[in-house]
């Protein structure tokens, strides 16, 4: 029954804020620069987002190609099929990461055509690298591999396996106890990515520009929460839509000054909005926390759609990697070495839950920031995404749900289904259809609820 | 759920709903909140030609004149191609709705629709309150037996008999549905009976919808609905996994049609208390 469906159209986003809306243009830019800074003899890394790595590369003027965000625009773009296909054709499973499946495609078409980009390439493309900098940390599987398969099609380009573990969350004991061997372990890594990169790019570390640098990434981290905790307006000025467009400079753009610029920008523009009680959309009647999962890029639109519902996001997880550094249980002005407070600057980032968490028996430090959220920001209902190529979020969302029903209450929930960049496991109807019966319940229980 | 007469004591408007499925499409002319005729019709062609088909067959059998028609309501996959529909709302809502009207006392539902089976919870008033779906695989939904029902060769009230005369448990192994084909395929080359396979096929899905069910805190009483439903074998094994008798509708795939045109009577009610 295809006679009625329309060819695929390419509907623009719209955008709540102006900030976000510039986006697109400061990506294209980033991009840009990475094949500019090659032709000019600059050493090129690929880089993954949340690898605290940021200051360490801009201080030793490495320029970074992130290689997550450029398999997004592809998927965006909807021009990731040719190279998840181009993957498949190497034999890589297509069960595996897509965002890894499209680079991993796109490095061996452009090393099979000698270094020339495949055609059409989104946004220039991906230039070969000097280095790759991976990492071993407990956020993703693919991102210790990822560059050990690139380096199939380019066995001269050395790799670093960065590893930053956290102590896990216990409720019977205090991570206190080994946070000290945790940052030791952390520190030492960090001083061998240095090491390494001083070794492969002939460039050596200005470490009084990357205390610099870490001093402003603190910085932005603070003006990134304070802007953010301003979405708790009634109506919110900004939903998760826009967020998975600011997550560029927050992820992309740390230690930069154009990175805190944007940020402050953003801020001022939200304080105006809530000035002037403009929210995403003029009525709005449900809000929701986007709980987890990363976005189908090829399907941003879907947040309007729930705009159009009465439905926005004042918050979301996803992309959210900051916190208000001055909510810590640490003095950073008395840490000297930068690496040394980059290190702990990450482990309290993923502890800083513990305290409140060993408060509530059974709760998880992951379910507590979902509570958070839905009391600091008056949410009605969790939407959650399970991308099928993202294993390591694909496997707790339902398991957090489930415990946040049953520690905290039975908040509505929708679970939605698809992936990152693979547009073949995308059904617009059917997507839309769970998102009417979602908002359906939701009205439900908000009748119920007087 | 049988068709009756209109009722002679005053004017009662008659509405229709519509559920464009992607299997099937369905209306149900109903007035003063009482059936008087449908109809089913499969959803081959377009939508829209298959959507005025069903209306007109629905209005022929209630002989009822379009022109008398007071409101029309669509829901389903294909709800948009209703022309002639004055308000849509979604299946889910849809289903709870005609539930509601069917089972007042009816708190748990499983849908086992052509493209998924979902469970979802009823408040008192027939308002859906919670929901879960099946992951996106025909192993999960109602395709899974037309599919299975080819390899056997036989058609689906066959596969329902034979399943009846079952004395093997034959098991599945997997829960996507063109996996479960060729397990089926070796299966019959295993010289496994098709009474124990269709057995095998149907517990598979009661498996599925057992899973939603508990995933959704199950509180009774538990109705079924959609096309899944017509189908003894598998009520019978849905029955043995949530462990209580189900609810089950005269005509299942009736039940979101159903629940749109009592929305549509609202609508009318509404318009006219307003007037």
């Amino acid at each position: 029954m295809t006679e009625e469906k329309k060819p695929e159209e390419r509907k623009k986003r719209r955008t709540a804020t102006e900030a976000a809306g510039r986006v697109g243009s400061m990506t294209k830019a980033m991009l840009a620069n990475v094949p500019q800074a090659k032709g000019e003899g600059r050493p090129i890394a690929y880089s993954f987002i949340c690898c605290c790595y940021d200051e360490i590369i801009r201080a030793m003027d490495i320029t970074p190609h992130w290689v997550e965000n450029y398999a997004g625009i592809c998927g965006a773009k909807r021009d990731a099929q040719r190279f998840l296909e181009r993957a498949e054709a190497e034999n890589l499973s297509r069960s595996l990461c897509t965002y890894a499946l499209c680079g991993l495609g796109f490095d061996a078409w452009r090393e099979e055509l000698g270094g020339e980009m495949p055609p059409d390439a989104p946004w220039g493309g991906q230039v070969k690298p000097d280095v790759m900098l991976g990492s071993g940390q407990m956020l993703c599987d693919p991102r210790n591999k990822w560059f050990q398969a690139a380096q199939h099609y380019m066995p001269d380009v050395p790799t670093y396996d960065l590893n930053l573990p956290w102590p896990p969350y216990e409720e019977d004991y205090d991570y206190r106890e080994v946070q000290d061997d945790y940052v030791k372990y952390m520190v030492a890594q960090l001083r061998g990515l240095v090491e390494f990169l001083e070794r492969h790019t002939n460039r050596k570390m200005d470490w009084d520009r990357l205390s610099e640098l870490v001093d402003l990434t603190d910085r932005t981290w603070n003006l990134v929460h304070e802007a953010y905790e301003l979405r708790r307006a009634v109506p919110t000025p900004m939903g998760t839509g826009d967020a998975m467009n600011t997550m560029v400079p927050l992820s992309f753009m740390m230690g930069t000054q154009q990175g805190y610029d944007f940020f402050k920008e953003l801020y001022d523009e939200l304080q105006q909005k809530i000035a002037r009680k403009e929210g995403v959309i003029p009525d709005e009647k449900y809000r929701l926390l986007w709980g987890g999962g990363l976005p189908s890029w090829f399907a941003l639109t879907d947040f309007n759609y729930f705009n159009s519902k009465g439905a926005v996001f004042p918050a979301e997880t996803t992309y959210r990697m900051v916190e208000a550094l001055y909510n810590f249980d640490i003095d950073f002005a008395r840490i000297t070495d930068p690496l040394e407070h980059i290190a702990w600057r990450w482990l309290k980032f993923w502890t800083c839950r513990y305290d409140k968490t060993r408060q509530r028996p059974g709760s998880h430090p992951d379910v507590e920031r979902l509570i958070d959220y839905i009391e600091d920001y008056q949410i009605d209902g969790v939407v959650m995404h399970e991308a099928f190529s993202c294993r390591s979020w694909h496997v707790g969302l339902i398991w957090q749900l489930n415990l946040l029903k049953k520690i905290y209450r039975d908040i509505p929930s929708l679970v939605l289904e698809s992936d990152i960049i693979d547009i073949s496991s995308y059904n617009e109807a059917d997507t839309r259809a769970r998102i009417d019966a979602f908002i359906d319940t939701l009205e439900a229980v908000k009748s119920r609820a007087g | 759920m049988s068709a009756s007469d209109n009722d002679s004591s005053g004017y009662r408007p008659a509405v229709i709903g519509v559920d464009i499925g992607s299997s099937f499409s369905k209306a149900v002319v109903l007035s003063g909140g009482t059936i008087i005729s449908w109809a089913i019709l499969p959803s081959v062609g377009s939508y829209r030609a298959v959507a005025d088909e069903v209306i007109n067959q629905a209005l022929a059998r209630a002989g009822v004149a379009a022109e008398d028609i007071a409101g029309v309501s669509a829901t389903g996959y294909g709800a948009a191609s209703v022309a002639s529909a004055s308000q849509s709302s979604s299946d889910l809502s849809c289903q709870g709705r005609g539930i509601a009207y069917l089972f007042p006392s009816a708190r748990t539902v499983v849908d086992i629709g052509a493209q998924f089976t979902r469970a979802f919870r009823l408040d008192g008033a027939g308002h859906v309150v919670a929901f879960v779906l099946s992951e996106k695989c025909a192993g999960g939904s109602g395709r899974l037996l037309a599919i299975i029902a080819r390899v056997l060769q036989i058609d689906l009230d066959e596969m329902d008999r034979l399943a009846r005369e079952s004395k093997k448990k034959v098991d599945f192994t997997t829960s996507c549905a063109v996996f479960t084909e060729s397990e089926v395929v070796s299966r019959i080359a295993e010289g496994e009976s098709r009474e124990d396979i269709a057995a095998g096929v149907y517990r598979a899905l009661a498996a599925k919808a057992q899973s939603l069910v508990e995933r959704l805190k199950f509180a009774p009483d538990c109705a079924l609905a959609g096309g899944g439903a017509k189908n003894t074998s598998l009520v019978k094994s849905i029955e043995e996994g949530v462990g209580v008798d189900v609810l089950v509708p005269d005509e299942p795939q009736l039940v979101a049609a159903l629940g749109a045109a009592l929305m549509a009577e609202d609508k009318v009610a509404v318009g006219k208390s307003r007037s």
